[in-house]
């Protein structure tokens, strides 16, 4: 059992580097082995939109650079976990120029699947999906607009589990361990 | 005094783009109005400083901004995140002066149905909000591939001398009309600094083929480009699966 962290901070936020610790510390005790990428500290190019890592070198992006190994180790990885400021409901900048970059995962054909279009799975397996939104405050809006977010992905990425959570700058300490115990709740169950 | 409005293109398609293709044509329309454009090619300046400024300049100037944007999973592409990042920071440096601008945004997505752009929309929306602009409303459009091969106006002149029982009048034609019409009847609120109603923007909630037919068809496209490029045994390739 194994997990990704994908940290998509921005470089001077300094409560997430705390969220990140605690969520290793909780998949540590639950036996789960990984890492965490801060994306802040890599250089990752822009996806160009070319889809050639569908139809020129199927299943890799042309552009050469970290964003193929973040690819990789998402796909090998059991859960994978994103970290984000809740940026206008949505991810970071520092999240989604990652994820952008991992439609290689899937395939270009389309299918229709819950009565909606979406695109083919690429592998056998894919791994759970593990969102942990931060907040300087509680934002209904926007927390509505994020947890849609996630659903969405969690059709388009095919991860056989997810949850999502929404942490506060103001949440007390015994809140945030709450809730992060809660966010990865999910890892270790038995879903082979 | 005259109007102004810049157009961000957030595609890093460039040209060839949807977002390109339905913003400008949203421009245009304003600019036949007597609204003057300033258009700026996001990938084109988001590492350039000094055109960065330029940006933040004609956005100061402007009562209206036309925001155009393809969907990348689900949601706002990188490049599209990182100009909202760009502009709330500038606007928090004070670089914006209060002036009531309108924010006018479309999503475009690959996808049939119209309603996967809904949350990016939203987020625009937010974008706007914390900034202080005015949400003028959204274009959700699917299929958008079509309008970056053809703009909507040569598209409908393609069509337009086709019998009226053949298939592409149904398929396209008339999805294309009904886009065109909101199109339309959004720049004349625009223009007047009006937000464009809700009851127009809905004309776009509907689906114009079945979609099956848009999975096949779309399917055989990947396939046809994909042995142009001599990849076509490849499609299925599974390079990052772990050895067992």
């Amino acid at each position: 059992m194994s997990y990704l962290i994908l940290n998509g901070m921005y470089k001077d936020d300094s409560f997430i580097p705390k969220i990140n610790e605690l969520v290793s510390k909780e998949l540590v005790k639950r036996d789960v082995k990984g890492e965490t990428i801060d994306l802040h500290k890599n250089a990752i190019k822009p996806c160009l939109g070319c889809f050639k890592c569908w139809i020129q070198t199927p299943g890799v992006c042309i552009i050469d650079d970290y964003a193929r190994e973040v690819a990789k180790k998402m796909i090998q990885a059991d859960n994978l976990i994103y970290l984000t400021p809740v940026h206008f409901g949505g991810y970071s900048s520092e999240l989604k120029k990652a994820l952008d970059r991992s439609i290689c995962l899937m395939l270009p054909f389309f299918r229709v699947y819950k009565e909606e279009i979406h695109h083919e799975t690429r592998y056998d397996k894919y791994p759970n999906l593990i969102v942990i939104g931060t907040l300087e405050e509680p934002n209904l809006k926007q927390e509505e607009i994020f947890s849609e977010l996630v659903e969405r992905n969690v059709l388009n990425n095919f991860a056989p589990k997810h949850a999502t959570q929404i942490i506060y700058h103001s949440d007390d300490e015994s809140t945030v361990k709450k809730k992060v115990e809660e966010g990865v709740r999910i890892v270790g169950d038995d879903n082979d | 005094m005259t109007k102004q409005v810049t157009f961000l293109m957030c595609s890093p398609r460039g040209d060839k783009s949807a977002s390109y293709s339905l913003g400008s044509y949203v421009t245009r329309l304003l600019e036949e109005k007597g609204i003057a454009q300033q258009s700026f090619k996001i990938y084109q300046i988001i590492k350039n400083s000094q055109k960065i400024d330029e940006m933040i300049k004609s956005i100061d100037g402007s009562d209206i901004i036309v925001l155009s944007s393809p969907l990348y999973i689900d949601g706002a592409p990188y490049m599209t995140i990182k100009l909202m990042d760009i502009i709330t920071e500038k606007n928090n440096q004070g670089k914006l002066s209060k002036k009531d601008r309108l924010l006018f945004a479309n999503s475009n997505a690959g996808y049939l149905e119209y309603y996967h752009n809904n949350i990016a929309l939203r987020i625009y929306e937010q974008f706007a909000e914390k900034n202080g602009f005015t949400w003028a409303g959204g274009l959700p459009i699917g299929a958008a591939g079509t309008y970056a091969m053809y703009p909507i106006p040569e598209f409908l002149k393609m069509l337009e001398p086709l019998p009226e029982d053949d298939p592409r009048k149904e398929i396209y034609e008339k999805p294309t009309k009904i886009i065109d019409s909101v199109i339309k009847t959004a720049v004349d609120h625009l223009s007047k600094g009006e937000r464009v109603p809700e009851s127009e923007l809905k004309k776009l909630e509907f689906i114009p083929m079945p979609l099956q037919a848009y999975v096949d068809s779309g399917n055989k496209n990947w396939i046809d480009t994909a042995e142009s490029l001599g990849a076509k045994d490849k499609l299925r390739d599974k390079p990052y699966e772990l050895k067992k």
